[in-house]
């Protein structure tokens, strides 16, 4: 939508709508400048810090990139990485196959939807504060389902994912995905009942089974929804804390650290806040390498729509 | 996808013999309820453990039935609990957060509405790459803001103060509901403003009259998005404000990090449900609207 | 508390209202104190700080940072960015060299002079407490690291007489023990609790390489024989004496473990007792304590410490109110009463245990004058008392690495090397 400028001769009237105008541009400022200085400032301070003598206390004088170098020398660091790629996608997925599947479920016209819908969305609204514990407990081969599995009588029975140092990120991914599948299953059952249903009525006609509706029709037609879902979970999977230190603590061994509890734990607990900071540095370059390509994409379909008017 | 394919078994349009639909629908009960108790269970073992004794639990672990009942866990939780330097319980800390979590949410929910209704309804040039430039926001660790921060409330005199945490959940906070607002007017037609402009309507005059009208059900996502987000935040709380000035899920922390020091899991226990409270209730009281807001297209 | 008693203290403060009577007439005293003690009986024993500071006519005032130390330090270097350092912080070891070299914190001199705690402080402490010759920190307590809590009555049925004293005996009481079908070490693997465990081993077997590798930061130590050695029995107590359930097992379920005879041993330091009266267990019957098996036949004792630095304030208030504080902290009353709630014992070596302290409490007291005597004593890598935290981490992310994974004893040895030089 552009602006409708009339252009009368009339000065004080040219005046107000030159104002009007702007206003939008106006009302918006303060928040431009709230961005710049969050974005950027703090992006650009952090970066300088990166590259700067910084130990003990912040120090702004350069001091080259002796800690990239010390960070990739750092097998703490590789585990760390390496977690938030591993961790990153397998609960941003396995939140959204959750979240869809629950919200097919829900669609079925179920009794008590609104009961089940508060049952799945409650994890979002508490902290691993709260629930932490019972997590580790639950988890604990020695105390939780291993253990309650062998007193029913499977002696067989083997969940010991959290002491292994192979297995337990997976357990964060669980805890993870029992936080934010119901944020999922929210969002992608609102767009579920969003869908025209003129459409899934002419391709029943067609006789077009359930799945292949849901799989053809409705939820490409939510598309915009699993991008939105995406944005959230991954600023999610970027920002996991938290959940780490209730679960793990990061162990068994560095097993389980993730980049932000790298980044905490070497800035202010061990006083290296230059390293800290390059490691902050990496993980936007992380979040780069996935926004740079999508926005890369969005700008080059909306130039296709564009030119195929 | 694995699990669209079951929906064939199931679904109660699809055609197909009573038989088959009974099963179907037998089914979906039983999935909705071994998932409702895989989401149930954490929080039914807090809740447990709230009423037993400790040294119960110090001998038979968190994860066991309860062989003692006690309601004395909620009132020490309640009256005398020592958290981060008062023993009067967590009540202090409430007011805390309310006093950060109220404010923080109504400014910059208010803030985002306007951002939204600008973003869509009067773009510019360039307020597509400003859009994305301030959804950038939601992505950065808070790690990695803390010392910024610290320049900053330290040079406007704001550290340990409500105001201070106020302000930095609000400035956070704009990435959010700036994103929320926006992707939701994108869908109001562009027809209803046309004809407001038409009429004369100015830039304050439709959004009052237009854009507010239809603005409840995002209010209420970003309102909730905004409160169950602030009100859990810790760190923040534990760098900026000091003493009995406290959020209450700063105070709380200590609960899931507790090395050395001895483990009162009962009263812990009472502790954090009580401090999840207002997050859940408003979880379950604005449940309703919260869909209806995303129903009607909030995020897209 | 006798009148006895608080004689250092008026002592102490007389003389400081003294010397500074001419500059700050008017001042009251008055603190923040920054630290970590925030819940449950940590939080009892430091309201009773407030109350003796109160009482002294100070104005107390505090901020509990809950929940990992990095939030603390955190706090303190948001504070220091900000502007306004807190006047009184809890930090211990290298930290308070570290945050000396900074220029910011306050000469206690004086102080001590008046208090004379130079005679009453365990010399290891001292030099932490005066990291270039003035004081300016005061601890708090003592804690011994090297404790070996065990359960009579598993050692007992597995036919073992007493409680080993060497690593052989040790190893060969866990072979009884696991032939009757008990685990014999109880853990619950963190870094802190691998390291803590590690500390108690390489002192045990070689406490020359303790100093060298650990206090001193060698890096051709960790490399040495000895270390490699050291590993090699952590790698048997790990994969034979403990369970594999360890990784991230709580604290309290670990302590549970020995203290309800399904483990027979746990190494731990001496937080452990107010776990175990918590959890009602008694000292003799469900519990006992010992020095960890020592190769070399003496009396070893691994301390660490809790202690409090104080930062320079232009508040005259608040510079009263950091001698007042310190002096406080100094108190035989104050120190008695904290470590009674925290298990430790004082960090004045002149106070009487005798009521009011846990066997193991006073056993650690004697032991402390024994390993001071025996020129024994050192203090704890794991719990940062001796390198600064950047080497320290490395060391533990190593060890703890080591505890859970198959890494041979000659790697482990030649990895923490190479963390500690990475970092140096």
């Amino acid at each position: 939508m552009t602006l409708a400028l009339d252009h009368r001769s009339d000065s004080s009237l040219a005046w107000r709508n030159r104002l009007a105008a702007w206003t939008p541009r106006l009302v918006l400022l303060p928040t431009i400048l709230a961005s710049v200085l969050y974005v950027l400032i703090f992006t650009l301070w952090t970066l300088w810090i990166s590259v700067s003598n910084s130990t003990l206390l912040p120090n702004l004088t350069y001091g080259g990139f002796k800690h990239y170098v010390a960070l990739w020398n750092h097998q703490r660091w590789t585990i760390a990485y390496t977690n938030l790629f591993v961790f990153g996608s397998l609960y941003v997925l396995g939140s959204l196959i959750l979240g869809t599947f629950l919200a097919i479920l829900i669609d079925q016209r179920v009794r008590g939807e609104s009961v089940w819908r508060a049952i799945y969305l409650y994890p979002l609204a508490i902290s691993f504060v709260v629930t932490g514990t019972s997590w580790r407990w639950i988890l604990d081969p020695s105390t939780g389902i291993e253990a309650m599995l062998r007193n029913m009588g499977f002696e067989n029975a083997s969940f010991d994912w959290i002491v292994n140092r192979d297995m337990a990120i997976y357990c964060v991914v669980i805890a993870g995905m029992w936080q934010a599948s119901g944020f999922a299953m929210a969002l992608i059952l609102a767009g579920l009942r969003s869908v025209d249903q003129d459409l899934i009525k002419a391709a029943q006609i067609d006789g077009a089974s359930m799945a292949r509706i849901y799989r053809r029709v409705v939820l490409p037609s939510i598309r915009p929804i699993f991008v939105a879902v995406l944005v959230i979970l991954l600023q999610f999977a970027i920002k996991t804390f938290d959940l780490v230190y209730a679960l793990t603590g990061g162990g068994p061994g560095l097993s389980t650290n993730v980049p932000a509890i790298y980044v905490y734990d070497l800035m202010f607990q061990r006083g290296q806040i230059g390293q800290g900071a390059a490691a902050a540095i990496m993980i936007l370059l992380a979040l780069a390498a996935v926004l740079v390509p999508y926005a890369l994409y969005m700008a080059w379909r909306q130039r296709r729509e564009a030119a195929n008017g | 996808m694995a699990d669209v394919t079951l929906a064939r078994d199931f679904d109660p349009l699809a055609t197909g013999g009573l038989r088959r639909k009974v099963r179907a629908k037998t089914l979906v009960y039983v999935l909705l309820t071994l998932f409702a108790a895989f989401y149930l269970i954490p929080i039914l073992i807090v809740l447990l453990n709230s009423f037993r004794e400790l040294p119960e639990i110090n001998r038979t672990g968190f994860f066991a039935i309860p062989r003692s009942f006690s309601v004395q866990p909620w009132n020490e939780a309640l009256n005398t609990f020592c958290v981060v330097g008062t023993c009067e319980g967590i009540r202090p800390f409430f007011l805390n957060s309310i006093l950060m979590a109220v404010p923080a949410t109504a400014i910059s929910t208010a803030i985002g509405l306007v951002n939204g209704y600008i973003l869509s309804m009067w773009r510019f040039r360039g307020s597509e790459w400003l859009f994305g430039f301030i959804t950038l926001g939601v992505f950065l660790p808070a790690q990695m803001t803390l010392l910024p921060w610290a320049y900053i409330l330290g040079n406007a005199g704001l550290t340990n103060t409500i105001t201070g945490l106020v302000l930095i959940h609000t400035v956070q906070g704009l990435s959010f509901t700036t994103l929320f607002c926006r992707n939701y007017f994108v869908n109001i037609p562009d027809d209803l403003i046309k004809a407001a402009r038409i009429d004369g309507a100015g830039f304050w005059r439709i959004f009052r009259r237009i854009v507010l009208p239809l603005s409840p059900p995002i209010v209420i996502v970003t309102v909730i998005w905004q409160f169950t987000g602030i009100w859990n935040d810790f760190i923040y709380g534990v760098i900026f404000s000091s003493g009995d000035k406290q959020p209450i899920t700063s105070a709380l922390i200590a609960l899931t990090a507790g090395a050395t020091s001895v483990r009162y899991h009962n009263v812990e226990a009472a502790a954090v449900l009580m401090a999840a409270v207002p997050p859940l209730l408003v979880y379950l009281f604005g449940g309703k609207y919260f869909m209806r807001g995303l129903t009607q297209g909030a995020v897209k | 508390m006798t009148s006895r008693r608080n004689l250092p203290l008026l002592a102490g403060v007389g003389a400081m209202a003294l010397a500074l009577s001419a500059g700050f007439a008017s001042a009251t005293p008055r603190t923040n104190m920054l630290h970590q003690w925030a819940t449950g009986s940590d939080a009892e024993a430091i309201a009773k700080l407030g109350e003796m500071f109160t009482a002294e006519g100070g104005t107390w005032e505090q901020t509990s940072i809950a929940g990992h130390t990095a939030n603390t330090l955190a706090k303190l270097r948001a504070d220091v960015v900000a502007g306004n350092a807190p006047p009184a912080v809890q930090l211990k070891g290298p930290e308070i060299a570290e945050w000396n070299g900074t220029g910011m914190t306050m000469n206690l001199d004086e102080v001590a002079t008046a208090g004379n705690w130079d005679s009453v402080v365990a010399p290891e402490l001292i030099e932490v407490m005066k990291p270039a010759g003035s004081w300016v920190a005061v601890p708090m307590n003592i804690h011994r690291v090297n404790w070996m809590y065990y359960n009579p009555s598993v050692l007992e049925a597995a036919g073992v007489a007493e409680a080993p004293k060497t690593w052989d005996e040790f190893n060969a009481a866990c072979e009884k023990i696991v032939a009757a079908g008990k685990i014999c070490v109880a853990h619950g693997s963190f870094d802190w609790t691998d390291a803590t465990t590690f500390d108690s081993i390489v002192y045990g077997m070689d406490r020359d390489l303790y100093r060298s590798a650990f206090v001193e930061g060698d890096t051709e130590a960790m490399r040495s024989q000895p270390m490699i050695d050291a590993f090699a029995e952590y790698r048997r107590i790990v994969d034979e004496w403990m369970d594999p359930g360890m990784p991230g097992r709580p604290f309290e379920e670990e302590v549970a473990m020995m203290a309800n005879g399904d483990a027979a041993f746990l190494f731990m330091g001496d937080w452990t007792i107010g776990t175990l009266n918590a959890g009602g267990y008694t000292f003799g019957e469900d519990y006992e304590c010992t020095q960890a098996p020592v190769n070399w036949g003496g009396d070893g004792y691994i301390l660490n410490a809790d202690s409090v630095v104080f930062f320079q304030q232009d508040d005259p208030d608040y510079q009263e109110g950091s001698v007042l504080l310190a002096n406080t902290i100094m108190s035989p009353e104050f120190q008695t009463v904290f470590n009674q709630a925290k298990g430790s014992i004082p960090a004045r070596m002149d106070v009487d245990l005798s009521q009011g302290f846990n066997p193991c409490q006073v056993k650690s007291q004697e032991d402390l004058a024994k390993s001071i005597e025996q020129g024994t004593l050192v203090r704890s890598m794991a719990h940062n008392m001796t390198v600064p935290q950047a080497m320290r981490g490395a060391m533990m992310e190593v060890i703890t690495e080591f505890v859970n994974s198959d890494m041979a004893p000659e790697d482990a040895a030649n990895a923490m090397a190479d963390a500690v030089e990475a970092n140096m």
